[in-house]
């Protein structure tokens, strides 16, 4: 052998050696298989289907404790355009409360007695709500539903006796919101992107992270590095057959997305194929950056959860950023999950194309060298 | 492009490695020509593994210069690697992938491609006897045949040197024998072998052996010289009936007498005794059926005399 190694053309073989090398091993092991290629259609749908924002049909508790006309009419109307659902009667307030301390009901309404005889006579008529605080998006919507009928019914009733009385009418707002995008505020949307980001991310850092670790934990490393071949092709070499998976799931998922969910495609599809590279460049080189602090596969494994996470939850894909502190705002800019969640929901939802984007997808590219320069400088000084 | 094979094929001098605050290599100096067969002995810990490391490129000193191939291993790690085979202690190819893609993946890695790829994977496939096992998975192979597809892929690329770290350790003896053939056979066609092993049986193969005690080389020499070194006196095999040990333990120029067996191991002065005589005293002592033979010491021996048996005696 030539004691010079270096060379395009070595570096290449090389290259190659390692990438069919991943390959081989990756085909022949049916978990590893299994967790690239059928979890993320699982997935898709699982989160899908099970993740709905939109809450309608609350079950709600009456207790009519007035049985008017009146309290009757109200209570029918209230419960009329389908947001809350008549779960169950009561005949006290203790039994309408004690309906939402067993669960049968996530509100109630209580007319109390004389509330049809304070209205005739045009005296402020109580109405009580009860409203179960557990689930905060459920209990925000009833809450305003119930609002919403009774402010009406109060405005209607400004206006009758103030015509009746041979006042001037006085002015109302209607407010006409126009919901841009998603316009039914389907929640499927919006989440199939979500699951899209987080699977990629799970998957191919995890997996990334283990292999190295499992060639450290086995000895194999050793003997690959005690050929001339150098890090950072080892690293590619590793790195390119799961950015090929990579980008094989992100067509299931997007095609499983399109097919259940009827998730749009507005924005041109190269946008979110480079997003997804310079994502998967961030995936693998942190896998890569996590298993060189490891020194075995559960490490990295624990490893890569500890970092996940926080990943995820400051990254938008479940909860708005805007709802968070200014300085947890300011930690997710840094946040490579972030951008990416960004830039397939603009793509996908919005049609933004390259002159939007182009900002979001430098910083992904910034991201990820400075992660695989990282990892590339972590794994030469473990060397030593 | 070869650049000319120099006749030290390795070549430490006060090599060193630390780690923290322990000395697991002290100061190690020695030479290894080419195409010899050069063995590295020592308890476990002794510093054995930490030594073939550091030449490898795969560690590096804490002080010290070594050259292997006449690169040295701090400036031109890549240079080394290029003209060395190694095989690990602890088995280190894929379990899971079968023996020729093992073999092209580290061909691959030495810039090994094509036709010239395929061809010395079949060249090693034959040399170590494995033509038949091409498509067995690694893993589910014995020990014995592991290592060999180990060696196999250690020389493909016809490294000048290679380091073999306990290569027959857990093996068995007909395996062992097979395998020390290869290495034979590879230091015949002149690659220089740097081989370590807990068998004392195994050194006496090698032309030369360093003795490791502590990270220290304590000695070094062929197994001949260091036998004449360290264990001076004779050694006898005495057998017989109403053997006299307790007035043997006091005659002049005997050193040492153990029962060995139903026999006695005796060491002697050589200039005072040799078998005939021993075996007049012992008859006059009142030795009946008295054979004494002059034996040849062990490396064993050799080994406890250096080493010293308080320090966790033979490896
Ligand atoms: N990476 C390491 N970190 C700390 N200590 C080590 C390391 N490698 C080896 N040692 C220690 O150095 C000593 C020599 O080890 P080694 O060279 O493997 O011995 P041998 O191969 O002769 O059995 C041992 O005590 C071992 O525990
Ligand atoms: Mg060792």
């Amino acid at each position: 052998m030539s004691g010079a190694p270096g060379g395009l053309r070595t570096a290449l073989v090389q290259l190659l050696a390692v990438v069919r090398k991943e390959i081989r091993q990756t085909v022949r092991d049916r978990r590893v298989m299994f967790l690239l290629v059928v979890a993320p259609l699982l997935q898709t749908v699982i989160f899908g289907f099970a993740i709905d924002f939109q809450v309608d049909r609350i079950p709600v508790a009456v207790a009519d404790l007035d049985r008017t006309e009146a309290s009757r009419e109200h209570a029918r109307r209230l419960l009329a355009d389908g947001t809350l659902r008549r779960a169950a009667d009561a005949t006290s307030a203790e039994e309408a409360d004690g309906m939402l301390d067993r669960n049968r009901a996530a509100a109630a309404v209580i007319f109390p007695p004389r509330f049809g005889a304070d209205l005739d006579a045009g005296r402020t008529a109580r109405v009580q709500v009860l409203v179960d605080g557990t689930d905060p998006n459920q209990a925000t919507v009833a809450a305003s539903a119930v609002s919403r009928y009774f402010g009406e019914v109060g405005q209607a009733l400004a206006r009758e006796r103030a015509a009746a009385a041979g006042r001037p009418l006085p002015g109302t707002i209607r407010v006409t919101p126009r919901i841009a995008y998603n316009p039914s505020l389907r929640s499927a949307p919006f989440m199939v992107p979500g699951v899209l980001v987080m699977v990629l991310l799970i998957i191919t850092t995890i997996v990334t992270a283990m292999g190295l670790s499992r060639e450290r934990e086995m000895g194999t490393l050793e003997q690959v590095m005690v050929t001339p071949i150098r890090p950072l092709v080892l690293l590619l070499g590793k790195l390119l057959p799961f950015a090929a998976i990579g980008l094989f799931d992100v067509l299931l998922v997007l095609s499983a997305g399109g097919w259940i969910f009827d998730l749009p495609f507005r924005g041109p599809l190269a946008v979110l194929g480079v997003a997804t590279l310079l994502y998967l460049l961030v995936t693998l080189s942190l896998g890569l950056l996590i298993s060189t602090v490891s020194r075995t596969q559960q490490q990295s494994f624990l490893a890569g959860f500890l970092v996940l996470q926080p990943a995820l939850l400051l990254s938008g894909v479940a909860t708005p950023i805007r709802a968070m502190p200014d300085w947890l705002q300011a930690v997710t800019l840094l946040n490579p999950v972030r951008w990416f969640i960004e830039v397939v929901r603009a793509n996908l939802l919005r049609g933004a194309d390259f002159a939007d984007l182009w900002p979001r997808l430098l910083i992904l590219l910034v991201l990820g060298l400075a992660l695989l320069s990282a990892a590339t400088m972590r794994f030469r000084k473990r060397l030593q | 492009m070869s650049a000319p094979a120099p006749e030290t094929a390795i070549r430490a001098r006060g090599l060193t490695r630390r780690f923290g605050s322990f000395l697991a290599v002290d100061a190690v100096s020695f030479e290894v020509e080419r195409g010899e067969i050069f063995g590295y002995l020592g308890a476990n810990g002794a510093g054995k593994s930490t030594t073939i490391r550091m030449l490898c490129g795969l560690l590096e000193p804490s002080e010290g210069e070594a050259t292997v191939a006449g690169h040295d291993v701090r400036s031109s790690p890549d240079a080394v690697k290029s003209s060395i085979g190694y095989m690990s202690q602890k088995f280190s190819l894929y379990l899971d992938l079968p023996v020729a893609e093992n073999l092209a993946f580290f061909g691959g890695a030495y810039g090994l491609s094509g036709r010239a790829l395929r061809g010395r994977v079949d060249e090693v496939l034959e040399l170590a006897g494995l033509g038949a096992l091409r498509r067995a998975e690694t893993g589910s192979l014995p020990g014995g045949i592991r290592q060999r597809v180990a060696l196999a892929g250690a020389i493909l690329h016809r490294p000048r040197i290679v380091f073999l770290d306990e290569p027959t350790a857990g093996v068995d003896p007909v395996s062992r024998r097979d395998f020390w053939a290869l290495i034979r056979r590879l230091a015949a066609e002149g690659t220089t072998v740097f081989v370590t092993t807990h068998y004392l049986d195994e050194a006496e193969y090698c032309r030369r052996i360093g003795l490791m005690a502590d990270g220290r080389l304590v000695a070094l020499d062929s197994p001949a010289a260091l036998k004449r070194e360290w264990v001076p006196d004779r050694v006898f095999l005495v057998r017989g009936r109403e053997l006299p040990l307790e007035r043997l333990r006091s005659t002049p120029g005997v050193r040492a007498a153990e029962p060995f067996g139903a026999a006695l191991h005796l060491r002697a002065d050589p200039a005072a005794w040799d078998a005939a005589r021993l075996a007049a005293l012992l008859r006059q002592a009142g030795g009946v059926d008295v054979a004494v033979d002059a034996v040849e010491p062990s490396l064993e021996d050799v080994f406890l005399a250096a080493v010293g048996s308080g320090k966790g005696g033979a490896p």
